[in-house]
C-alpha cells in the first residue's frame, strides 16, 4: 500500500482503529515466556523467521512534511501520544522528529522553524521483508524505541516498535502453544497426527524443599516407560536423569516442573524451574561440584553429581539458565525404531 | 594398620599425610551424621564425601585415615584441613563395597 | 542369594516387600549418596545404605534394585515402608554396620562359590 501515508498538506494522518490490546493478550497468554521448554523455544525461533517486519508493523503512520514547524511536530506528538514522527513526502522518508529534538528546540528557541532543519537525518530503518529476528537484533543493537519501515522501493510503508513485535509474538505464541497442547493432549488430535507420530506428555510439579515427595515423578516416569515396553536400559537412563533433575529442582530451586514427552523416536525429560538460576553452568555440570548445604547432604544428596549424572545418561543434554530467573534442562533419549526388532535383548 | 598399608590394600594413593597414621577398625559411611553417631575411635573412614566437613567429623570421632572412593579428587580446602589436623587421605578407584572387602583381607570374588 | 538369604546373613528383618522374591543379588552397592548409587548400571543391585529415607527406596526403584538394606537398626518411618511396598522394593533392617555387612555378604558369596 505505498502512498497511503503520503502527506501533501501537513495535517497528520491519524492512527485508525489500531487498538493496543497488549494487556489483554498478556493476560490470556497461558505461559511464562521465560519458562518455555525446548519445543517452545523452537517455536519461537521458527516464528522469528517466518514472520516479517511487515506482518507486525503499524501501517497507519502519522507523518509530517519537511515544511512543518517543530511546534507542529510537538503538537502532533503530544496529541497522538507518540515519541517519534517521520518526516515524509510522497512516500519518501526525509527524517524523524523525536521528543528529544523537541526538547532541544524548546531549549534553543527554534520551535517555529521548519522541522527539516532540526530533524534526525541519518536514520536506521528496517525493510518490510526482513524477518522478525532481524528486527529484534536492531532493537538490541540500537537504543531507538521504533524504526521506520521501508519497502523495496525505499518508500515509507510503516513504523515498528518493540511493543508491536512483542504483541505479535505473544499472540502467535499463544496460538502455537494451544496447537501444541491440542496435539499432545487430545486423543482425536493424536489420531490426526498418526502420520507424523504419536506423542505422550505428562507434567509433574516439584515443590521446593519437599524431599519426602521428591522422586515421585521419576518413579512414575519409570512406570510409564516400563508399561510402554521401552528397553530396560533406556528406561533406567531416563529414570536416572528424571530423578536427578527432580532432586535438583527440589533442593536448589524455588520450585518447578518435570515434563515427560514421549514420541515415536525419542523420550524427552524437561526440568524447568523458577530460579534462582545457575551463575556458572560449566562449573555446575562438573562432577563433584556442589552448593548443597549440610541439610541436603544429610539427606543423601548434594554430592554434586546431579547435572553430570543426567548429562552422562542422556543422548542429548541441553541446559539454559538465567540468574535470578530460571533454569531449563532438557535430556533427550533416542529410541530404537519401533518395529520390535530391538525388543529381544530385554529380559 | 597404617595409612600406607591401607593405601596398598585398596590400590590407592596417599593424597595427604605421611603414611604412618594408624587405624584399628573400619567404618563405611557417606552420611556424616551417621558416621558421627556410629564410627568407632581409631577407625579408617571409607567414604565418597570429598568435603571439608568430613574432616570435622574425623576429628570428632578420632579417625586418622580417610579413604575416598571412586577416585574422588581432594579439594584444596580439604587437603589443607587434613594436613593441619594430621589426618591421612587415601584416594582409591574402588567402590565402598570393594574397599570394605579389600580392607577385610578376604579374597576377591567375581561378584561385585 | 535372594532377599531371604540376605536377611538371614545380615541378622535382619524384612520390613517391606516380598520375602519369597526369587531375584538373586547381581551386585552389591554400599552407599549413602543416592547420586552415586545412580551411577551404577549393574542389574539386580542390593543397596546397602544408612540413609533411612524414602529417597533410598525411590533410588533403588530407579536403578531396578532387588532390595535395600538399612544399617545400624535405624528406625524406619511409616512412609518409607509404604513407599517400599508401593514400589515393590524389599526392605531389610539390619543391626550390622555397613562394613560388617559387606564382609559378611562377601563371605557368603565365597561360600556359595565353593559349593
Amino acid at each position: 500500500m505505498p502512498g497511503a501515508t503520503d502527506m501533501s498538506e501537513y495535517s497528520p494522518v491519524i492512527l485508525q482503529g489500531q487498538q493496543t490490546n497488549d494487556d489483554e493478550i498478556l493476560a490470556s497468554t497461558p505461559l511464562d515466556a521465560k519458562a518455555l521448554g525446548g519445543e517452545s523455544s523452537e517455536i519461537i525461533m521458527e516464528l522469528l523467521q517466518r514472520f516479517k517486519v511487515r506482518d507486525v508493523m503499524k501501517r497507519q503512520v502519522i507523518s509530517i512534511p519537511r515544511s512543518a514547524t517543530m511546534r507542529d511536530a510537538q503538537r502532533i506528538l503530544r496529541d497522538n501520544r507518540i515519541s517519534g514522527l517521520p518526516v515524509c513526502e510522497n512516500g519518501r522518508l526525509y527524517g524523524l522528529v523525536s521528543v528529544n529534538d523537541i526538547i532541544r528546540g524548546l531549549d534553543g528557541g527554534w520551535m517555529d522553524e521548519p522541522c527539516e532543519n532540526h530533524m534526525a537525518k541519518n536514520l536506521v530503518v528496517l525493510e518490510a521483508g526482513m524477518p522478525l529476528a532481524f528486527a529484534l537484533r536492531y532493537f538490541n543493537n540500537y537504543t531507538y524505541g521504533r524504526f521506520p519501515v521501508l519497502d523495496s522501493d525505499r518508500k515509507l510503508v510503516g513504523i515498528v516498535s518493540q511493543r508491536d513485535v512483542m504483541r505479535a509474538l505473544l499472540y502467535e505464541l499463544s496460538v502455537e502453544i494451544r496447537k501444541l497442547e491440542m496435539k499432545t493432549s487430545s486423543k482425536a488430535a493424536k489420531v490426526e497426527q498418526e502420520a507424523k507420530g504419536n506423542f505422550f506428555r505428562r507434567e509433574w510439579a516439584v515443590v521446593h524443599n519437599d524431599l519426602s515427595r521428591a522422586g515421585h515423578a521419576a518413579n512414575a516416569i519409570k512406570g510409564i516407560l516400563r508399561e510402554r515396553k521401552i528397553d530396560r536400559a533406556i528406561v533406567r537412563r531416563v529414570a536416572v536423569a528424571a530423578y536427578e533433575l527432580e532432586i535438583n529442582i527440589c533442593i536448589h530451586s524455588h520450585g518447578g516442573v518435570i515434563v515427560l514427552l514421549i514420541s515415536d523416536n525419542s523420550v524427552k525429560i524437561t526440568a524447568k524451574d523458577r530460579g534462582p538460576g545457575i551463575p556458572d553452568i560449566e562449573w555446575a555440570c562438573r562432577d563433584g561440584t556442589s552448593t548443597a548445604n549440610d541439610w541436603i547432604r544429610s539427606m543423601g544428596f548434594g554430592a554434586g553429581m546431579g547435572l553430570s549424572n543426567s548429562k552422562r545418561v542422556s543422548d542429548k543434554f541441553e541446559i539454559q539458565s538465567e540468574v535470578g530467573k530460571f533454569t531449563i534442562v532438557q535430556c533427550t533419549f533416542e529410541l530404537p525404531k519401533p518395529d520390535g526388532a530391538a525388543e529381544g535383548g530385554a529380559q | 594398620m597404617t595409612a600406607a598399608e591401607i593405601a596398598g590394600k585398596v590400590g590407592g594413593t596417599i593424597a595427604v599425610g605421611t603414611g604412618g597414621e594408624e587405624a584399628s577398625n573400619v567404618y563405611v559411611g557417606d552420611l556424616l551424621s551417621d558416621v558421627m553417631g556410629h564410627a568407632g575411635e581409631g577407625c579408617v573412614l571409607v567414604t565418597i564425601q570429598n568435603h571439608l566437613n568430613t574432616l570435622a567429623v574425623c576429628t570428632l570421632v578420632g579417625c586418622e585415615v580417610v579413604v575416598l572412593c571412586h577416585g574422588r579428587p581432594v579439594p584444596p580446602d580439604m587437603a589443607e584441613g587434613a594436613a593441619r589436623e594430621e589426618v591421612a587421605i587415601v584416594v582409591t578407584p574402588l567402590s565402598q563395597y570393594e574397599t570394605a572387602l579389600a580392607l577385610s583381607s578376604l579374597p576377591p570374588s567375581p561378584k561385585k | 542369594m535372594t532377599i531371604a538369604d540376605v536377611t538371614k546373613i545380615l541378622d535382619g528383618k524384612l520390613i517391606a516387600g516380598d520375602a519369597t522374591s526369587p531375584r538373586a543379588v547381581g551386585a552389591v552397592v554400599a552407599n549413602d549418596l543416592m547420586s552415586d548409587v545412580l551411577l551404577h548400571d549393574e542389574d539386580d543391585i542390593l543397596l546397602l545404605t544408612s540413609l533411612a529415607s524414602d529417597q533410598a527406596i525411590r533410588t533403588a526403584h530407579i536403578v531396578g534394585a532387588m532390595g535395600v538394606v538399612i544399617h545400624n537398626a535405624k528406625p524406619l518411618s511409616e512412609t518409607m515402608i509404604k513407599v517400599a511396598n508401593d514400589l515393590a522394593i524389599p526392605l531389610v533392617s539390619s543391626p550390622l554396620a555397613k562394613y560388617d555387612a559387606c564382609v559378611k555378604l562377601h563371605e557368603a558369596f565365597l561360600a556359595e562359590e565353593r559349593g
